[in-house]
């Protein structure tokens, strides 16, 4: 999918990209005002929720891509790497939520969720690609 | 569900990289259709069956029939 030629794979990773960016600069904006600007009330709010704006736009441009997606193939194999992410991220922070309560694992910030997703999304693709090959 | 798509495209001496450019859908598809991992959906079946110019049931076969029409006989249904 990243190297591919299919359009609305191309428009889906550029569109992914720009969202990573947007969020990475906004997570940079938001540690820098907060933490080096001493920036309170409202504004910390406001700061603190911006890099989940990205966030909400890529799953947004998630949902667009599967409906751009003419092959039904490519739709269906992405949809199930997509389960799969969501399955081991549901599972993976299950356990170490339980982990964290009842053993003694270090705690860990929810803001690793989403990386986690699409980490786990990621590496799910070849391997449901797998099942298909001959 | 088993299908006649490799026969097929050998007849026409197409890859499937060139059956999956007509049908507009990648090659992994075409592959997954052929060995029969994948099922295409109904619309993808037409496209397959207007492309070798055949109907449906002449290119997939069902697991249980042999892809030929389903033959229901004469007075299987009563009209009380």
């Amino acid at each position: 999918m990243w190297c591919s030629s299919n359009p609305a794979q191309k428009r889906y990773v550029t569109r992914m990209v720009w969202a990573a960016v947007f969020c990475v600069i906004f997570a940079a904006a938001a540690a820098i005002g907060i933490r080096h600007s001493h920036v309170s009330g409202v504004t910390s709010y406001f700061l603190a929720v911006l890099p989940a704006l990205p966030v909400a736009w890529s799953l947004v441009v998630t949902g667009a891509y599967l409906s751009e997606e003419k092959d039904e193939f490519q739709r269906n194999l992405y949809i199930q790497a997509l389960l799969c992410g969501i399955a081991v991220t549901l599972a993976v922070a299950t356990g170490w939520g339980n982990m964290e309560d009842f053993g003694r694992a270090p705690h860990l910030d929810l803001i690793w969720v989403c990386p986690m997703f699409w980490i786990f999304t990621v590496v799910s693709y070849p391997l449901v690609m797998r099942r298909y090959r001959s | 569900m088993k299908n006649r798509l490799r026969v097929l495209r050998a007849e026409r001496a197409w890859s499937q990289g060139e059956l999956a450019q007509r049908l507009e859908v990648s090659r992994q598809s075409v592959n997954a259709i052929e060995t029969g991992k994948y099922d295409p959906s109904l619309s993808l079946a037409f496209r397959l069956g207007r492309l070798f110019g055949m109907r449906i049931e002449e290119i997939f076969e069902d697991e249980e029939g042999t892809g030929t029409e389903v033959r229901v006989p004469v007075g299987a249904f009563r009209h009380d």
